[in-house]
């Protein structure tokens, strides 16, 4: 196959996987019992009354809630074609626009938190990885500590430790780079915990191979045959995780926004499918399924970098 | 909120922690089978002249705002917390399995399909499926089951799918064949139980996370209905009092760490007796 | 932040009017910004919610507002007078006022604005709470207005002085897009909406060329801080540790385990809402609460008061009456004092009713059938976890007498989409209804019928002599037969056991103490920042 194909390919997929994803959504969304115009009508008014069909009428009309399923689908995808992902029955915004201003927040925050996942998992596994009895229990009990730590519980434990009682950042951080680095770590904490996990196995296994043993005979210093060495092998399957570790953040993110007032993705997706937001919600998705086919193609791209033998296989 | 599909070769836990995670889930299984013989108290039994009251002898994790022994409500809980870890799991590994497997011997188109299927439920916020399954259903302990279940499946369905490849590469399959063993039987003698082993230990991991998971549904108030002491509703009853009552959030989430901790610590434990690889 | 910290400056305009003599807490400023941390984003900032009412507050003006005892005041008019058939209001508007669009806020402008509430869905609360006896509305010159009504309705000025009644400019409203018009109205009031960062707060500039303050203002003239912003911070350990950083200097809802903290190190403000209270909607139509003796027997079996202050922490007033609340005109303090706790007696009436079976739980049976209440409540948004410690309570109270009362938490979505419409549904369900006049009663008591339903009618009571009662005391121009009429209603509603009391809805806001002269309106409990000035 040649490597025009297999791009072409590729890409082609990808779409249809998030096309797919998007209209997954859609049906799901349809599937919900509950009336949509009654719904919006009581989000309006701040009420929980069923209202009458002449009362609904009017939103019913404007929406096209009352079209057969087909036509509201077909009416969708043709958006979609066009770039458009509708708009949001309660904000009055092109969903495009609402996801544009927060996506940003949401993906520094998954972005940072997985880049200091990484940095505590590789730290303390190169520490405590083969190095006796104690130091590797130490390891390997707190990856399983943190890994089974809640979020929300982190969160607040941060705040009320590190915020209000040592004042050593602001509660209410917004975007501010000073004011992420608690949402930051409630995230990163137990993923770091769970990738820790997954390099310590890796790397235990590399540590047993033939040429780690030439490399040291050759003289290699311990820490040098550690990172020159295992290090690159090691990483790989966490590599592999860190695509997947991406979507499962933007899930947890809607936590850390909500202790820490933060603006961001997950707080509007719950709130979306609260209010029966449709076009909101699927257009979410699609942009949460993008990133992760992104950030998947991203780690095909470092597991060529970190592994020499795939080079070719990937290479066209 | 982390399904997470787990690693799977051996970690060697200090012996000590083995005895103190044996300890904790037995003390767990306990409560969960048989709370009356932990405590004589009612779970759901209001005190309102003791109401807030730090931890004592009377009362070793304190009371609510109700009055309610926290300890005895934990106790209680665990019913629901590990019915909820269990059941999650359990429901994960059926859907994992079924399609794993159709995936892996069928092959081809099929193969393709799953895979591709897999693939959207992958790139699909796991978030979000909990949110709808629960607008369908309305919060309960049963739905919190059916959202993490289905939320954690594709990542299982994945690993078996592999490890059913690889083991059907095995020597000992080929062998079987080849002495003329009929299909079904080398799949249900030889290929399922090769195959499932490794993934014994995960399911266990599994149980833990899902724990953990479920208290992120009851953050968002979409837990099980009161007056239930599942432990993520108790963190969830908790978290107005941390500044002021630090025992009703800081002691069930310890409770649900050590938990989810012990029940991880033993999965890998078993997970290195039976020794293999699920990748 | 953009803290200004201006150069201090006692100025004229403050000392005018005499709210901001100096104190011994430091010398009054102009200008800085005001954090404020609100827990609910709206969709739009206006609207029929009162999470809405709330911040077009700051923007928007209304014809009349309510003062402390209870009195309409000037606003955008400055007189008004009803015709003697009490059909016809006439409002004169004070001169020289312009929406922050550069028109001016006209009859016209004001006529168009009931128009688009009542006729164009412009704002489906203010318009339940005038019809059905709005009429219409014209401008009779530039100045005067008048509005006609169907039949004499006395609560009406009542009513308008709610916050969804803001005057918009139509200028605006019809040459911008609906998103516009949705993100940044335009009015003119005492602050513009800079900017709505969403997700996080919305910014609010000050008006400088403000001129419509009510008659209630604590000075006279634009706002003295430059901005307000507006936060949403919806964790309440968050939202209250804000304040003791200094990051906040006014927070809504305090969460009540923190109160008497709060009354320690802060200025608090609390504010009991008018209207309908939290209380229990009881289905009357289907299941074991048709039986009036099983409703009694409901409202006597479980202790409530204690529990309000259990699960409140002693903050939040219990509320005996289910029609409407102690800070209601009208409202009737002897009805609220019906079914104190009494087990014995509802016990008595259980028995009487024949619910005299027990099954192995210990729950009264009927003919085999278990006395099984399903309670449906709005889990997270109209009960918070406060509110559901005080269900928890009390169910296992009922529980003491045979009730077997199951708590249904229900989402936001299920609750607005009408899965729990239908009478067969629920037996229970809380809720509360924000209005500065007991004409709310009509609203949620009139009878529900085929040609006219009342969806808002959650107990499907429908009560001939009630509705009669409701109707005189809403034409009843004397305001002392009025409230007879409505504390009869309301004894009608206690006697029948068709709502049963819980707790007024409250707001609560604690403010720094370096910042003064914020206060409530009225009628809903809106925060007013435009007095409002910084002393350091």
């Amino acid at each position: 196959m040649s490597a025009v194909i297999r791009v072409v390919f590729k890409t082609v997929a990808s779409l249809a996987v998030i096309v797919a994803a998007a209209s997954v959504t859609f049906f799901a969304q349809l599937a919900v019992p509950g009336d949509r115009a009654n719904t919006l009508m009581n989000l309006q008014t701040g009420q929980d009354k069923q209202w009458t069909a002449a009362e609904l009428a009017p939103l019913n009309e404007r929406f096209g809630f009352d079209d057969p399923v087909v036509v509201q689908y077909l009416d969708y995808l043709n958006g979609l074609l066009h770039g458009d992902l509708g708009t949001s029955y309660t904000q009055k915004r092109p969903v495009l626009e609402i996801i544009g201003g927060q996506l940003l927040p949401s993906l520094t925050l998954t972005g940072a938190a997985l880049l200091v996942a990484w940095a505590l998992a590789l730290g303390i596994t190169l520490v405590t990885v083969k190095r006796g009895r104690f130091l590797t229990g130490l390891g390997t009990t707190w990856e399983a500590l943190t890994a089974s730590l809640p979020h929300y519980w982190v969160g607040v434990v941060l705040l009320v430790v590190f915020a209000v009682q040592l004042r050593a950042f602001p509660i209410i951080g917004g975007t501010s780079a000073w004011g992420s680095v608690l949402p930051v770590l409630t995230l990163a904490i137990p993923l770091a915990g769970f990738l820790g996990q997954v390099t310590r196995d890796e790397f235990e296994q590399v540590l047993r191979q033939p040429f780690v043993t030439t490399a040291r005979t050759r003289g290699m210093s311990d820490l040098g045959v550690r990172l020159r060495h295992v290090l690159r092998h090691a990483i790989l399957p966490a590599v592999t995780l860190s695509g997947w570790a991406l979507g499962a953040l933007v899930s947890g993110a809607v936590i850390a926004e909500n202790i820490f007032g933060r603006p961001g993705i997950g707080q509007v997706l719950v709130t979306a499918v609260n209010t029966r937001d449709l076009p909101t919600v699927s257009g979410i998705v699609l942009v949460v399924a993008a990133i992760y086919v992104i950030a998947n193609l991203l780690v095909d791209l470092a597991y060529a970098l970190i592994d020499p033998r795939l080079r070719t296989a990937v290479a066209p | 909120m982390t399904t997470i599909p787990l690693t799977t070769r051996p970690i060697r836990l200090p012996r000590p922690g083995t005895v103190v995670s044996l300890l904790v889930t037995g003390f767990v299984v306990v409560a969960a089978l048989a709370p009356g013989l932990l405590t004589g108290d009612s779970p759901t039994a209001i005190d309102l002249t003791a109401t807030l009251q730090a931890p004592s002898w009377q009362h070793p994790f304190g009371t609510d705002d109700a009055g309610r022994d926290l300890l005895v409500r934990v106790i209680y809980g665990a019913r629901e917390s590990l019915g909820l870890g269990l059941g999650a799991t359990a429901l994960a590994f059926a859907f994992a399995i079924t399609l794993g497997f159709t995936a892996a011997l069928a092959g081809g188109v099929v193969d393709a399909a799953i895979t591709r299927v897999l693939e959207v439920a992958f790139a699909f916020p796991s978030l979000l499926l909990a949110l709808l399954v629960i607008a369908v259903r309305g919060p309960s302990l049963a739905t919190s089951i059916v959202a993490v279940g289905i939320g954690s499946a594709p990542g299982y369905a994945r690993m078996i799918r592999g490890q059913v490849l690889a083991v059907r590469q095995a020597g000992f399959i080929e062998a079987a064949t080849a002495l003329g063993h009929g299909r079904l039987t080398v799949i249900r003698r030889h290929l399922f139980p090769n195959a499932m082993r490794p993934l014994v230990a995960v399911a266990t991991l599994g149980v833990g996370q899902s724990i953990v998971w479920a208290s992120a549904l009851s953050f968002l108030g979409l837990g099980v209905a009161p007056p239930s002491s599942e432990w993520g509703a108790l963190l969830d009853a908790g978290r107005l009092h941390i500044t002021t009552s630090w025992w009703l959030e800081i002691l069930p989430g310890v409770v649900i760490v050590l938990v989810a901790l012990s029940v991880t610590s033993l999965g890998r434990t078993l997970q290195h007796r039976l020794g293999g690889a699920a990748r | 932040m953009k803290k200004t910290l201006a150069v201090i400056l006692a100025t004229a305009s403050l000392s005018a009017c005499g709210a901001a003599e100096a104190t011994s807490d430091g010398t009054p400023k102009t200008g800085g910004t005001i954090v404020y941390g609100h827990v609910q984003e709206p969709p739009c900032i206006f609207g029929g919610w009162i999470q809405q009412a709330y911040i077009s507050r700051q923007v928007l003006d209304g014809l009349v507002t309510l003062a402390e005892d209870g009195s309409v005041q000037p606003w955008l008019a400055t007189k008004w007078a009803a015709s003697a058939d009490g059909l016809t209001y006439t409002f004169t508007l004070k001169e020289g006022v312009k929406f922050t669009d550069g028109t001016p806020v006209d009859a016209e402008a004001v006529a168009w604005n009931f128009d688009l509430w009542e006729n164009k869905g412009g704002n489906s609360t203010a318009k339940v709470s005038i019809d059905p006896y709005y009429k219409s509305a014209k401008a009779v010159d530039a100045r005067t207005v008048e509005i006609s009504l169907n039949s004499p309705y006395p609560p009406f000025l009542n009513l308008i002085t709610q916050g969804y009644f803001g005057i918009q400019s139509p200028t605006a409203y019809k040459s911008r897009t609906e998103k516009e018009n949705c993100e940044k109205p335009i009015g003119s009031g005492g602050f513009t909406v800079k900017e709505w960062k969403h997700g996080e707060e919305v910014v609010l500039a000050k008006n400088p060329a403000y001129t419509s303050w009510p008659a209630t203002a604590k000075h006279e003239g634009p706002a003295i801080v430059d901005e307000v912003r507006w936060k949403f911070i919806a964790d309440g350990v968050s939202r209250y540790a804000s304040l003791s950083t200094g990051e906040s200097h006014v927070v809504y809802e305090v969460p009540t385990v923190n109160w008497k903290d709060a009354t320690a190190r802060y200025q608090t403000i609390r504010y009991i809402t008018p209207g309908k209270p939290v209380s229990f909607y009881i289905n009357t139509k289907t299941g074991p609460f048709t039986d009036a003796a099983v409703r009694k027997a409901f409202a006597y079996g479980a202790d409530r008061k204690a529990a309000v202050e259990a699960g409140f922490h002693g903050v939040i007033p219990y509320e005996g009456n289910p029609a409407v609340s102690q800070s209601t005109p009208g409202y009737n303090a002897e009805a609220a004092k019906a079914y104190a706790y009494d087990p014995a007696k509802a016990n008595q009436l259980l028995d009487e009713a024949g619910w005299t079976g027990r099954n192995a739980e210990k729950v009264r049976t009927k003919d085999g059938q278990p006395l099984t209440i399903k309670l449906v409540y709005g889990s997270g948004f109209i009960f918070t976890q406060e509110g559901a410690t005080v269900l928890q309570v009390l169910q296992e109270q009922w529980k003491q007498v045979g009730f077997d009362v199951k708590l249904i938490p229900a989402t936001q979505a299920e609750l607005w989409g009408g899965k729990y419409s239908d009478p067969s549904t629920f037996d229970a369900t809380p809720s509360y209804w924000t209005s500065p006049s007991a004409a709310i009663l009509w609203i949620v008591w009139r009878p529900s019928t085929t040609e006219k339903p009342n969806g808002s009618n959650r107990s499907f009571y429908n009560n001939e002599t009630l509705s009669t009662t409701i109707q005189q005391a809403n034409a009843e121009a004397d305001a002392a037969k009025a409230n007879a009429l409505y504390g009869k209603a309301q004894q009608i509603i206690q006697d029948d056991a068709a709502g049963i009391g819980l707790y007024t809805q409250n707001s609560t806001y604690a403010v720094a103490q370096n910042l003064k002269n914020v206060w409530l309106e009225k009628s809903q409990g809106e925060p007013v920042f435009s007095d409002a000035y910084f002393v350091g």
